[in-house]
C-alpha cells in the first residue's frame, strides 16, 4: 500500500495544508482589495500584536482540548494576575519587569493547578470546574482592584516591555511556539497527552498516570494565562478587573479552526498557530476591505461554525469512501 | 442486586423520610433560609417588600434555567443564550421604535427567542457529530454579531414608548409580575419532566442517548425540542430584562448562559446529563437571587458575589462525587 497520495487528497486530508491554502488565499485576496496596502511590515507586526494573548493561551487550550477538556476560566485567570501585577506597581511601587512576569507566571501556576487538581481526583465535569474558577478568579479580580484601575503612569515602565514596536511580545511568543510544537511532537509527554484524550482508559491501561497528565495539562493553561495576564498589562498599559472579558470562547474557536476536537485526541500546534493566525487575520482585514468592524463578530462566528459543518460534512465523505473501497 | 455495571436496580422506589430528609432539595432549603437569616442580620433593608421590589431585576435568568434544566438533563448545553436574550433584546426595540403595538413587540421578542433555538436544533440534529458546545460557540458569536451590527456605530439601542413595559415589570400587589410568571414556568416545566413521558424520555436521552435510540425514543425531535425551548424562554428572559433595563447593548445579556448553567448545578443537575430536577434548581435559583439582593444592599461591589457562586458550584458539583466514593468504600468494607 505504498501509494503515492494524490495533491487533493493531500489537501482535503490535513487540515492544516488546507488551512495554509486558504489562508494564502485570503490574504491575496485581501491585498488586492486593499490596493497593496495589508500586508506592510507594520501591519503584520500588529496582527501578532493584537493577538498575541490569544495565540499564547491556544497552545494551552490546544493541550487541554487535547485531553477532551475544556478550560473557560482562563481570562479570569488573566485578569486576576493582570489585576495583581497592575497593583503590585500601582501601590508598592514594585517595577521589576522579569520580577513581574515571574510572579504572573507563578500565580498562573497555582490556578491552573488547582483547576487540574479538583477535575482530576474530584472527578468533575471540566467545563463546571472551570466555570466555577471563571466566577472566582474575575471576582478576586474585582476585590484586588478595589475599584481602582492601574493604567498609564503606573504602569510605564512595564509597558515599555510590549509596547508597539517592542519585541518583547514576539519573543515570547516565538518562544512558545517553538518549545511547544517540541514537546508536543517529540516528548513522552507531548504523546502522553494525545494518548489520554484518544482514550483515557486505554492510557491508563498502558500504565499513564492520566490524573496526572491532567493536572500537568490544566497546570500548563493556567501558567500560559498567567503570563498573557503579564503580557495584557504591558500591551494595553493598563489593568482593569474586566479585562479580556468573555474572550475565552476566541480562544476555543481559534483552536477549533485549526482542527482541534473537542472529543480529545485531535489538533497540532501549526494547526493552532494557523487556526489563531486566520482569525487575527481576518479581525485585521475587513476594515481594510471596506467593511465595518462592527460586522467582525457576525462574520468571525459564521467563519468558525461554517469550518466546523464543512469539517463534519468532509469527514462523513471521507468515512463513505472508505466504506465503498472496503466493500469492493 | 448489583448488576453487571455495577449499578443496584431497586424494585421499590426509594421514598423513606430519611432519604428524603437527606436530599440534595432539603439541603438547598437549608442554604436558602440560611441566605435569608444572613441577608436579614447584615442589611436592615432587607425586609420581605423590599426584597420582593428588588427581585424583577434579577428574576429574568430564571425563566431560561428551567429550559437549561432540560437542556442539561439531555446532556447537551447551550452557551448561545446570552446572545440570543441580546439579539431578541436588541429586535424588540427597534419593533418598539417603529411604534408597533406592545402584543407585537411581545411576539417579536419571543419569536426572535424562538427562531435562535430552532436554528441550534436543526443544526445539532442535522450534524450530530459535533458537540452541542460547538455549535451554540458559533451561534453565540453569530448571534451577538447580528445585534452588534443592527445597532450599529452606537452600540445601543433603547425603548422609545417605556408604557408597555413598564406594565410588564410592575407589581401585582405586593409581587411583582414576572415573579408569578416564574412560579407558573416552574410548576409547569417541573411537571412535565417529573411527570409526563416526555419527561421520562428526557431522562432517558441524557443517561444513555444509543440505547433511548434503540427503545424507540425519538432522540433527535426530542433534542429539537429543548433547544427550540431555551431559545423561546431565552426571548422571555429578554422580554423581562427589558422591563427592568428599557434598552439594550451589545453586552446586554453577557456570561447569563454561565449564570444559568451554575444555578442549574447548583441545583443538583449533572451535565453530564440524566440526573437531578428542576425543583432543586428553582430553589437554587431563588437562592442565587436572594443572595444577590442582599449582597446588592450592602453595596458590595456586584462582583464580589461571583467569588460565591463559583464556590457554591464548584462545591456543590463536588459533593456528590465525594458522597459516592465515601459510599464505594463503605461498601467494599462490607464485602469484605
Amino acid at each position: 500500500m505504498n501509494q503515492k497520495k494524490s495533491l487533493w487528497k493531500i489537501i482535503t486530508g490535513s487540515r492544516e495544508v488546507s488551512l495554509l491554502l486558504i489562508l494564502i488565499v485570503m490574504l491575496i485576496v485581501v491585498q488586492i482589495l486593499s490596493r497593496g496596502t495589508f500586508l506592510t511590515p507594520t501591519n503584520i507586526g500588529q496582527i501578532f500584536r493584537n493577538n498575541a494573548l490569544t495565540m499564547l493561551m491556544a497552545l494551552g487550550m490546544l493541550c487541554v482540548m487535547l485531553t477532551a477538556g475544556i478550560d473557560i476560566s482562563i481570562t479570569s485567570t488573566l485578569a486576576f494576575t493582570g489585576m495583581i501585577i497592575g497593583m503590585l506597581q500601582k501601590r508598592a511601587g514594585f517595577t521589576n519587569t522579569f520580577a513581574l512576569f515571574l510572579l504572573a507566571a507563578l500565580i498562573g501556576i497555582a490556578c491552573g493547578f488547582l483547576n487540574g487538581l479538583i477535575i482530576s481526583k474530584g472527578h468533575l465535569a471540566p467545563i463546571i470546574c472551570t466555570m466555577g474558577f471563571m466566577y472566582i478568579w474575575r471576582g478576586l479580580a474585582y476585590v484586588v482592584s478595589n475599584n481602582q484601575w492601574a493604567s498609564g503612569a503606573d504602569v510605564a515602565k512595564f509597558a515599555e516591555f510590549g509596547k508597539d514596536g517592542s519585541v518583547g511580545p514576539y519573543i515570547i511568543l516565538i518562544i512558545a511556539y517553538v518549545v511547544f510544537f517540541i514537546v508536543m511532537k517529540w516528548t513522552t509527554f507531548g504523546r502522553r497527552i494525545y494518548a489520554v484524550g484518544s482514550n483515557a482508559d486505554a492510557a491508563r491501561v498502558s500504565g499513564i498516570n492520566v490524573d496526572r497528565v491532567l493536572i500537568q495539562v490544566y497546570t500548563i493553561m493556567g501558567l500560559l494565562a498567567g503570563l498573557a495576564g503579564a503580557l495584557s498589562v504591558s500591551i494595553y498599559a493598563s489593568a482593569q478587573p474586566n479585562m479580556q472579558y468573555g474572550k475565552e470562547m476566541d480562544v476555543i474557536a481559534a483552536c477549533v479552526i485549526g482542527g482541534t476536537s473537542m472529543n480529545g485526541g485531535r489538533g497540532s500546534v501549526v494547526g493552532t498557530f494557523l487556526g489563531a493566525l486566520f482569525y487575527a487575520v481576518l479581525a485585521k482585514a475587513l476594515p481594510l476591505v471596506g467593511l465595518d468592524s462592527i460586522w467582525q463578530n457576525l462574520i468571525k462566528g459564521v467563519v468558525v461554525l461554517a469550518v466546523v459543518l464543512i469539517n463534519v460534512l468532509t469527514q462523513r465523505t471521507m468515512d463513505r469512501a472508505a466504506l465503498e473501497r472496503r466493500e469492493m | 442486586m448489583a448488576g453487571k455495571s455495577g449499578r443496584t436496580i431497586d424494585a421499590t422506589p426509594k421514598t423513606s423520610i430519611k432519604s428524603r430528609v437527606l436530599s440534595w432539595e432539603s439541603g438547598l432549603i437549608v442554604i436558602f433560609i440560611a441566605v435569608l437569616i444572613f441577608g436579614s442580620i447584615v442589611s436592615k433593608s432587607f425586609t420581605f417588600s423590599n426584597v420582593l421590589r428588588e427581585m424583577p431585576k434579577y428574576l429574568s435568568e430564571l425563566f431560561m434555567m428551567y429550559a437549561m434544566g432540560f437542556i442539561l438533563v439531555i446532556a447537551e448545553i447551550d452557551i448561545s443564550v446570552g446572545a440570543i436574550v441580546c439579539l431578541a433584546g436588541t429586535m424588540t426595540c427597534f419593533a418598539n421604535r417603529a411604534g408597533a403595538p406592545l402584543i407585537v413587540q411581545i411576539i417579536v421578542c419571543i419569536g426572535v427567542g424562538f427562531l435562535c433555538g430552532c436554528l441550534n436544533g436543526v443544526i445539532a440534529t442535522h450534524f450530530q457529530e459535533l458537540p452541542t458546545m460547538i455549535i451554540t460557540l458559533g451561534t453565540q458569536i453569530i448571534f451577538r454579531g447580528i445585534a452588534e451590527v443592527s445597532m450599529g456605530s452606537g452600540g445601543s439601542v433603547s425603548l422609545s414608548d417605556t408604557m408597555g413595559f413598564a406594565k410588564i415589570g410592575g407589581m401585582v400587589g405586593p409581587f411583582p409580575i414576572a415573579f408569578f410568571l416564574i412560579i407558573i414556568a416552574a410548576v409547569i416545566f417541573i411537571f412535565v419532566l417529573s411527570r409526563t413521558t416526555f419527561g421520562r424520555k428526557m431522562y432517558a436521552v441524557g443517561s444513555n442517548r444509543t440505547a433511548a435510540l434503540y427503545a424507540g425514543i425519538p432522540v433527535q425531535k426530542i433534542r429539537q425540542i429543548c433547544f427550540t425551548l431555551v431559545g423561546t424562554m431565552a426571548g422571555v428572559c429578554a422580554l423581562f430584562l427589558l422591563a427592568t433595563s428599557f434598552g439594550a447593548n451589545t453586552t446586554t445579556g453577557q456570561g447569563f448562559e454561565m449564570d444559568v448553567i451554575a444555578m442549574c448545578v447548583f441545583g443538583g443537575i449533572a451535565t453530564t446529563g440524566g440526573k437531578g430536577n428542576l425543583v432543586g434548581a428553582t430553589i437554587a435559583g431563588f437562592t442565587i437571587v436572594c443572595l444577590r439582593i442582599a449582597l446588592g444592599q450592602l453595596n458590595m461591589s456586584g462582583q464580589t458575589i461571583l467569588v460565591i457562586i463559583g464556590i457554591l458550584l464548584i462545591v456543590s458539583a463536588l459533593i456528590p462525587g465525594i458522597n459516592q466514593s465515601v459510599k464505594n468504600r463503605r461498601k467494599a468494607i462490607a464485602a469484605k
